[in-house]
Formats: structure tokens, sequence, C-alpha cells
């Protein structure tokens, strides 16, 4: 009984030991900015993630970037972020020490729906990538029936074409018996 | 002499369609051009009108050698082809202003009017071609044909299918031509009815060879046509 | 002057009849439906301005081209199989002028695809950058695709004399033109892409097009992809013209 208690105990005191949070255990922290967005579809946004270094040595070469998944009930995947031009990792060169860098990720939003956005930072001198908490994203639906006039040039030029064909057609006919 | 043909020879693949043709055409003849179905009658009226070219041998055209003044050779003559095709959506007077319109002199609207009532179309030149009877396109081809004045006309076959009203309407056409612009006509035929009616002088072409050549009335001496055909040609039908 | 009767009489006969205005009408159908799709549609709408528009831009250049390849295909052809060609050369129309006759109506067909797409790449492009600039390459390159295209096409149906043939083959050629734009980005970017990519006329174009509307470069950026189209624009004229002069009843 003894020795078991003392296994368990020690297996407990393992487990505690090694178990710390991994942004306290690593020398970078990230934030994303702002916690949580609604806006349109079309809407421009941009997220602000902040960068810090949380140790007494200057850091390099830090890779960060953003990260968009869809919570949207059965809509659930991880976005490509090409289409909402917001692709790009940043390379931080230097962080000095307890210093921070702030990098801007603008994001065009092009469908409607709930999503989640962190940012993650990856150090390679760290065994484990730094994500943000979630930044929660709601974008709603616009409904454009007439972007740009587009409607009188897409219903009116096949028609204007039709009258026009309609007019050669007539006059060739008058002149043919 | 119109034409004047010398050692005319056209190859094609390896085979000789025409194997040193020599004849010549006056001026005012209605010449009849005769021979068995792929003698070289078409090759060689493609090539007296400048389409083909020979592999040797001269042409000239009233004076114009062929080979090297097509264009002004192609002023002087025109014809009409054994399977002409027609611009089907155009009316008659559209069909004749445009091929009219490529010659240099252009012809009025007011012109096009006698060409059409020549050739017995008159009243029917608003009509689409598509609407014509074979014998109504066959004289729209000989008034296609007609746009420029030419000297020389070659017809080849020009009343193949027609009826027999169709042919002795185009016959009429052919001599009224003939005797009143002094047109002189090659006419190219395997229906010796034709020859009979309208040629006074022909050439039979047999395998790419002028076999016989002559006035009409002098040859006949020796026999019918459809004889001397037949002695020409070595074949038993037509 | 003959040229141009016989560029009227082919603008009749293949432009100003139904088949000829049912193109039209199926292109602007076809651009309508993309347009609004583009301007609309939840994704597609907020794509960038100058992609869209770059997007169209491509269709109207292949359109354009591909009914030049019609056009060419039955130049000579369609007209031997329909028994009129004979005619036509017993007039004293020179091949040549009759060859430039044909291609002036292509060129015509193209001028026509062109001002029937004006209107929808202004509604696309409004408010995005260089769409003026963009029609203007349009209009160079697509005339000069337009040429390339109908004159090879032209001179093919001048040598095989059979419409179905000349098309058969002009399309591959087209498929074949094309087919660098189907290979990966990856391999697009070796050497060997590259080179595909920059033989390749209609991949020039487009090219081009990408480089004019979405990346704002200048002409200095864009002359030797047009030098090439030029270059092939010439050659498919000295091509036509070697067919034409060799042909034969």
């Amino acid at each position: 009984m003894k020795k078991s208690s003392l296994l368990l105990s020690t297996i407990f005191l393992a487990i505690l030991v090694n178990y710390v949070p991994a942004s306290a255990a690593s020398r970078v922290a990230v934030s994303i900015d702002p916690p949580s967005v609604q806006a349109n579809m079309g809407d421009k946004i941009t997220y602000t993630g902040t960068i810090t270094n949380n140790s007494g040595k200057a850091i390099d070469n830090v890779i960060a970037y953003i990260s968009l998944a869809n919570v949207t009930q059965g809509k659930e995947a991880p976005m490509d972020l090409e289409d909402w031009s917001a692709n790009k990792a940043i390379k931080v060169d230097a962080i000095p020490p307890h210093g921070t860098y702030e990098g801007k990720w603008p994001m065009r939003l092009i469908d409607s729906g709930s999503y989640v956005a962190y940012i993650t930072v990856v150090d390679k001198n760290d065994n484990i990538p730094i994500s943000s908490m979630m930044s929660h994203l709601e974008i709603k639906r616009i409904l454009r029936l007439n972007p740009n006039n587009v409607l009188p040039v897409a219903l009116g030029e096949p028609v204007l074409i039709g009258i026009v064909f309609m007019v050669i057609a007539f006059k060739r006919r008058s002149r043919v018996k | 002499m119109i034409i004047s043909v010398e050692g005319l020879v056209k190859r094609y693949d390896g085979h000789t369609a025409l194997d040193g043709l020599d004849f010549s055409v006056e001026e005012g003849d209605i010449f009849g051009f005769l021979g068995p179905n792929g003698a070289g009658k078409t090759t060689t009226i493609r090539i007296l009108n400048a389409i083909i070219k020979a592999d040797s041998g001269n042409i000239l055209i009233d004076g114009h050698n062929v080979f090297k003044e097509p264009l002004a050779v192609k002023e002087i003559i025109n014809a009409l082809p054994e399977s002409n095709g027609y611009y089907e959506w155009m009316t008659a007077h559209e069909y004749l202003e445009f091929f009219s319109n490529l010659y240099e002199e252009k012809k009025s609207k007011k012109d096009i009017y006698p060409l059409l009532e020549n050739v017995g179309l008159s009243g029917k030149e608003g009509h689409l071609i598509r609407s014509y009877s074979r014998g109504m396109k066959q004289r729209l081809g000989i008034a296609r044909a007609l746009v420029n004045k030419p000297k020389l006309l070659f017809l080849d076959e020009p009343t193949n299918g027609l009826d027999p009203k169709g042919r002795r309407d185009i016959h009429d056409l052919l001599i009224d031509l003939n005797r009143k612009h002094g047109t002189t006509i090659f006419l190219s035929t395997h229906l010796l009815d034709d020859v009979e009616r309208l040629c006074n002088r022909i050439a039979i072409i047999n395998y790419g060879k002028i076999v016989r050549e002559g006035e009409l009335g002098g040859l006949k001496g020796k026999g019918t046509i459809e004889d001397i055909f037949f002695m020409s040609t070595k074949e038993g039908t037509l | 002057m003959k040229t141009a009767y016989i560029m009227q009489k082919e603008i009749k006969e293949s432009i100003l009849t139904p088949k000829g205005f049912l193109w039209y009408i199926l292109t602007s159908i076809i651009l309508s439906i993309l347009s609004y799709l583009f301007l609309t549609n939840s994704e597609l709408s907020l794509l960038d301005q100058g992609q869209m528009l770059y997007m169209i831009m491509n269709f109207i250049t292949a359109l354009g081209i591909l009914i030049g390849l019609v056009f060419g295909a039955d130049a000579f052809a369609g007209e031997i199989e329909r028994g009129t060609l004979e005619a036509l050369f017993l007039s004293p129309a020179s091949k040549m002028e009759i060859a430039m006759g044909k291609l002036g109506a292509a060129i015509s067909n193209w001028g026509i695809i062109f001002a029937i797409s004006l209107p929808y790449l202004f509604v696309v492009g409004k408010g995005g950058q260089n769409v003026l600039t963009g029609i203007v390459y349009l209009l160079i390159l697509g005339t000069l695709l337009a040429i390339t295209f109908s004159a090879f096409s032209m001179g093919l149906s001048a040598r095989i004399k059979s419409m179905k043939n000349s098309l058969i083959i002009s399309f591959f050629m087209f498929l074949l033109a094309g087919a660098p734009i189907f290979l990966s980005a990856a391999l697009r970017r070796t050497w060997f892409g590259r080179i595909l990519d920059l033989i390749n006329p209609f991949a020039d174009a487009i090219n081009t097009f990408d480089s004019v509307v979405i990346d704002s470069q200048g002409f200095s950026y864009q002359a030797g992809r047009v030098a090439i189209i030029c270059g092939y624009t010439l050659l498919s004229l000295w091509f036509l013209k070697r067919s034409v002069s060799g042909l034969e009843m």
C-alpha cells in the first residue's frame, strides 16, 4: 500500500513538474486584437498581433501567421486565407529582451458565418508553437442585387444585340422577295 | 487566234492528266471540247482559266501568256465551272453585283438588269438564289460569267442535269451571245447533241491528248458526230 | 478595293446572319452571367476588382481566338466544299486579295466581340485599378491574336481543303497553345515552364494582362511578350501567304 502510494505520488509530482503552460515556459507570448469582431461581408478589417519577448535575451527570426477557422454549424473547416487576402506570414528579425513587436493582418471578409481567428508564432528555438487566444469573428451576409449597375448591362446587352439582329433581318427581308 | 495551246502537260501525283496538249481556237468560234469522263477536259479549262498551274507547255489567250499574266487573262475571259456553287443567301442581283465589283470597271445597278434579262431571269433579281431551280441557277451562273463582257467564255458541261427546255434555253442564249456580241465560246461537254447544235469547231480529248480536231462540218463528213467520238475515244459508253 | 468587296461579302455571309448573331448573343449572355456572378456571388464578388477584370479579359481573348479559328477554317475549305471558290478565283482578284478580304472579316468579328465585351469590362472593372490600360492591352493583343490564329487556320484551310480537318487541327493547336496554362504553378516557375510560357502566344497575352491589370507593371515589363506575339502574327501571315499562293482547285 505504501509502495503504491509512493509510486502514485511520484507520478503525480512528475506530471506536476512537467505541466507548465506553454506560454509560461516559452520566451514568447502572442495576443490578438480585437478579441471579437462583428462585420459585414465585403468589409476590410485588420487584426493586430502583439508578440512579446518574455525573456532577458533578444530573440530573432520568429515567424508569425494568422489562421482562420469556420465554426459555423455544419460548415466547420479551416479557411484558405489566400482568398481573404491575409495569407502573408510575418517574419520578425529581432525582438529585444522584454520587448514587443506588433504585426498587422488586414483581411477582406469574403463569406458570411462564424469564425475564429488566432495568431501563431513559431520560434525555431522552441519546440512548441505559441498561439494567441481566439478572436471571434461574426460576418453578416449582405445581399447586393445590383452592384456596379451590372443589371442593366447584364440584361440589356443580350436584348440589344437581339434587337439589332431583328432590325437587320427585317431590313434584309424587305429587300428580298 | 484567241487560244493557242502548245505542249500542255499536267501531272497529279505521278498520274499524267494532260500529256502534251496542242490545239487552237479562233476568235468568234463556238469551240466544242469533247471527251469521255476523266479525259482531262476540266483540268484543261482550269489551266486556261489561270486557276491551276501546268507542269509545262505554252498558252496564249488573246496574246497574253496565261502563266505570266494571269490577271490580264482573267480580265478578258470568264467561265462557268462544271460544279459551280452559289452564295445561296444572296439574291441574284446581289450575286452579280458582288462579282461585277471585282472587276476594275464597277457595274452600276442599271447594268445588272440587262444581264439578268439576257439570261431570262428578269423579275427574279430580288429572289434568294436558294429558291432557284437548277436551270435558273445555271442561267445565273452564265450571267455571272458575263459580268465583265468577256471576249472568251468557257463553259464546262453547262447543260448537265437540265431538262430539255432548260437545255434549249441555254443553247439559244449561247448562240445569241456568239452571234450578237461576238463572244468566243469554249464549250466542254460530253453531250453530243449540244455539240451538233452549237459548235462550229471541235477537239476531242482522250487520256490527256487531243485525238481529233477540226471543223465540225468537215469531221462530220466521216460519219455522225457519235461515230467520230467513238472512233476517236474507242469507248462504248459515254 | 477588291479586298474590301470580299471582306464585305464575308461579313454579310458570316456575321450579319442568324448564325453570326447567335454567336454574339451567346457571347453576351455568357459575359452577363460571368459579370453578375463576379459582382454578386458571395465569394466571387469579393475577388479583387483587377482579378475579375483579368478573368473576363482572358475569357474574351479565348473566345475571340476560337471564333477566329472557325472563320479561318471556313475561309477556303468551306468555299471549296460549297463549290463557290472557283468562281471567286475566276475573277481578277488575286489569291492574296481574297485571303486578305477573308482575314478582314475575321478581324471584324473580333472587333464585334471586343465591342460587346466593353460594357462588361467597364462594369466589372468599375472602381478598380488599371481598367483603361487593361482594355487598351486587350484591344491590341486580342487583335494580334485574332490575326495570328485566324491566319493560321486560314492557311491550313487552304492547304487541307477540308473544313472539318482544318478546324480539328486548329483547335488542337489552340489547346496546345493553352496547355502551359494548365501546368501547375510550381512547374510553370521552372526554367522549362517559363520557356513554355514565353513561347506560347496565348499565355503571353494572359500573362501580360495579369502584369498590367493586377500587378500594375509598365510597358517595359510587357515589351518582350508583346514582341513575341507580334512575331507570331507575322509568322502566321507568312504561312497564310505561302499556303494561299500554292492553293489549287
